[in-house]
């Protein structure tokens, strides 16, 4: 009897296993030209956008989503709220396996840099330079240069950019009048006005947690470079690197006037109580700014404070396609991004969340320069395009990031020396992408 | 009732395990067998199932990883900090819960409540203990004159606090099972002790401790099984860091990192794996001990 049993049991195991082991269709890897793409959607059709929008970024998306609907007679896009950005991430990997990828989605750029890898995502090239559907050269320029070229890898778009913020520095107006400060431009000023706002309980400045993060910015204001993308050499351990370090280690461990966001996670709530003087932040934090800050403290935002130059990197996530997805729900994607990148709707979007418009011509319509000269505090970060960078597109990118920022951290909350800490940093992350390389 | 087995009534039992089988099939045997193969790829396309090479190399990569050391450590001493105490801290509470005292339903609640409660928000209320300027615990130790401790933004403190979450977490479910224990035990012993003048130590270190370890056995190879797989509390204690400056990186978070983060799914199955066998290794060792001690 027991033999039986085992029988059954094998035989059970050898039919999951057959059911699951075998894998669906199988992608067919041709590249079409601008001819090839259908530029006319006929049938009824339906299209899921895969998002990590909540509260009021959602219900502006369905705003928008609802206007596209309408406008349409042919496509329906169904938004699907995926949780949050980590969830998204892992969501769609899992659907990418199990062959269930919705059309549409969004994706940072090191998601996509993963997607590429896999030939997970078209290339939206052909749809770009299609004469019925796609953009003129004009159109295409007017996207902002550094969303475009985040969207770029070997002269193919993949991606159209969506919800893009920056860093900008985020002050008490009360506690600079009270102090006859004005705002920082330089690294100087800024150490001196964080000097000045500590007293008491206050603390002058705060830096996210993840500055570690975004230590490449430091370096670069510094006048120096963090990765040699053709060599795939990390440069952190440099004189600009430790001078970068070096000041903020300052700020933070010597002079104690600067402090991370440590226990309160996200420097918003220090800074709406009144705990610090003012911070760097990024520019989609401003809506959480100014509802907490009701009633407790006046703020305002500025432009980053520089060094040598002017550098801030723009985040956020780009739109993509997934191949998997049919001819016709390709082509109804690529309607639903056209519309969510266009001027009149990029405007609202920024309008309504605080992202950064992602078209010149939108930041020249008169219609945003009104709201801006209304809401001056939306203004700093669309002031900082031109020193704007993105991440560069590297694989082991993700290792490397988790690399450094360790680093980093671990040098600010006073576990490292700075020269330590840079050396760490430049061979972890060195090790990352040689690894990914491999 | 219980007459000779047949063939008819083997498939019938099949019949009623199968909805049990298939779920245990899909969601663990297949993946624990998947996962196995995985971590000998070395050049595949995940998402088209194809597997160009396979070896060894993926152990390699985590055994020369220093990062894989580090988080295996913190497993370790995250282990040796939490089972121990909080064995000791459940079995003192369920005795006194196990006397006649006053609303003892009400505190069997109360210290269940940990056990039942989702770790998210859990980590809310510690983080809020925990608070280095706004916090009760620093408030309290402040009363006796202690200063201070920065217990989740310095690396050094990272450990302890999430072995003090970890221990009052896992309170409830191992306090539920001592006190199932204790309840089995017979009390015309304690009687029998107690005519033979025995005092409450010498009852609970003769009679208690001793017709209690096949529970207290059942309890330690559970909770050192559950705290090897300790993931959840890091993720949301420290808000999806693995602790200032990765100092409370845990094996469980290395392999999450490994597989959500780089995409590299043979060397995040390798280090499942050996989180697999260091477990097994370790489960075994109890058994050895736990026949030679068993009343």
């Amino acid at each position: 009897m027991k033999k039986i049993i085992n029988l059954l049991f094998v035989c059970l195991l050898a039919i999951s296993l057959a059911a699951c082991g075998t894998s669906g269709k199988t992608a067919d890897p041709e590249k079409k030209t601008t001819a090839e793409i259908p530029t006319k959607i006929d049938k009824p059709v339906t299209i899921e956008f895969w998002h990590a929008m909540t509260g009021g970024l959602e219900k502006t998306l369905q705003t928008m989503t609802e206007e596209f609907n309408d406008s349409q007679s042919n496509i329906t896009v169904k938004l699907v709220n995926q949780g949050t950005y980590d969830d998204l991430n892992k969501k769609l990997m899992a659907a990418a396996k199990s062959h269930t990828s919705p059309a549409m989605a969004q994706a940072y750029g090191d998601w996509m840099q993963d997607y590429i890898n896999n030939e997970l995502i078209t290339d939206l090239t052909p749809y770009i330079q299609n004469k019925t559907v796609g953009w003129s050269e004009a159109e295409l320029n007017d996207i902002v240069k550094v969303f475009r070229e985040e969207n770029t890898w070997n002269n193919k778009f993949y991606g159209v950019p969506f919800n893009k913020s920056t860093e900008i520095l985020f002050y008490n107006t009360d506690m600079f009048k009270e102090n006859n400060l004005t705002v920082p431009t330089t690294w100087d000023e800024l150490e001196k006005a964080a000097q000045t706002l500590t007293k008491g309980n206050v603390v002058g400045m705060g830096f996210e947690n993840a500055i570690g993060l975004n230590f490449p910015t430091w370096v670069q204001q510094a006048g120096g470079k963090f990765v040699d993308v053709d060599s795939q050499k990390v440069t952190f351990d440099t004189a600009e690197g430790k001078k970068a370090l070096t000041f903020l280690n300052d700020m933070i461990n010597n002079k104690k006037i600067a402090r991370l966001a440590g226990e309160d996670k996200y420097m918003s709530d220090p800074f709406t109580r009144g705990d610090v003087g003012m911070y760097i932040g990024s520019s989609a934090g401003i809506s959480f700014v100014s509802s907490s800050a009701q009633g407790k403290i006046n703020w305002a935002t500025a432009p980053l404070p520089g060094d040598k130059v002017a550098s801030t990197q723009f985040q956020g996530t780009n739109l993509v396609v997934f191949d998997s997805a049919e001819d016709q729900q390709k082509l109804a994607s690529w309607e639903f991004m056209k519309f969510l990148s266009s001027k009149e709707q990029t405007i609202f979007w920024a309008k309504n969340t605080g992202y950064v418009p992602v078209r010149e011509s939108a930041l020249k319509d008169p219609e945003w320069l009104k709201y801006i000269e209304e809401n001056p505090n939306y203004a700093a970060a669309e002031e900082q395009f031109d020193a704007g960078y993105h991440f560069p597109h590297l694989n082991g990118a993700f290792a490397m990031k988790s690399a450094f920022s360790t680093e980093i951290q671990a040098v600010l909350v006073g576990q490292k020396s700075v020269e330590q800490g840079l050396k760490d940093a430049q061979k972890n992350s060195q090790d990352a992408l040689d690894k990914a390389k491999k | 009732m219980n007459d000779k087995p047949t063939l008819n009534k083997t498939l019938k039992a099949v019949l009623y395990l199968l909805p049990a089988l298939v779920i245990i099939v899909t969601f663990s045997i297949y993946p624990i067998v998947k996962s196995f193969f995985m971590s000998f790829y070395t050049d595949y396309d995940y998402f088209k199932d194809l597997v160009y090479a396979r070896g060894l190399d993926n152990y390699k990569v985590i055994f020369e990883d220093p990062e894989f050391w580090k988080s295996l450590g913190n497993t370790l001493l995250f282990v040796v900090g939490v089972v121990p105490l909080s064995i000791i801290i459940s079995l003192v509470i369920a005795t006194l819960l196990n006397q006649k005292i006053k609303f003892r339903g009400l505190f069997r609640t109360i210290y269940f409540l940990p056990f039942v409660t989702s770790v998210v928000a859990v980590s809310i209320v510690w983080r809020w203990i925990f608070h280095s300027q706004y916090g009760v615990l620093n408030y309290f130790l402040g009363l006796f004159g202690i200063s201070p401790i920065n217990w989740l933004t310095d690396p050094t403190w990272a450990m302890p606090s999430l072995v003090i979450l970890a221990i009052w977490k896992g309170l409830g479910y191992n306090i539920i099972i001592f006190l199932a224990g204790l309840q089995n035990i017979n009390q015309q012993y304690y009687l029998a002790a107690k005519i033979d003048g025995a005092g409450a130590w010498e009852r609970f270190k003769n009679i208690t401790v001793p017709l209690l370890s096949p529970t207290t056995f059942f309890i330690s190879i559970v909770s050192i099984i559950n705290s090897f797989k300790v993931f959840d509390e890091v993720y949301a204690l420290f808000g999806g860091q693995p602790g200032p400056a990765g100092s409370a990186e845990t094996i469980v978070y290395y392999i999450y990192n490994k597989f959500y983060g780089e995409w590299d799914f043979g060397v995040a199955s390798a280090a499942a794996y050996v989180l697999f066998l260091v477990i097994f290794i370790f489960t075994l060792i109890q058994l050895y001990f736990g026949k030679k001690v068993n009343y």
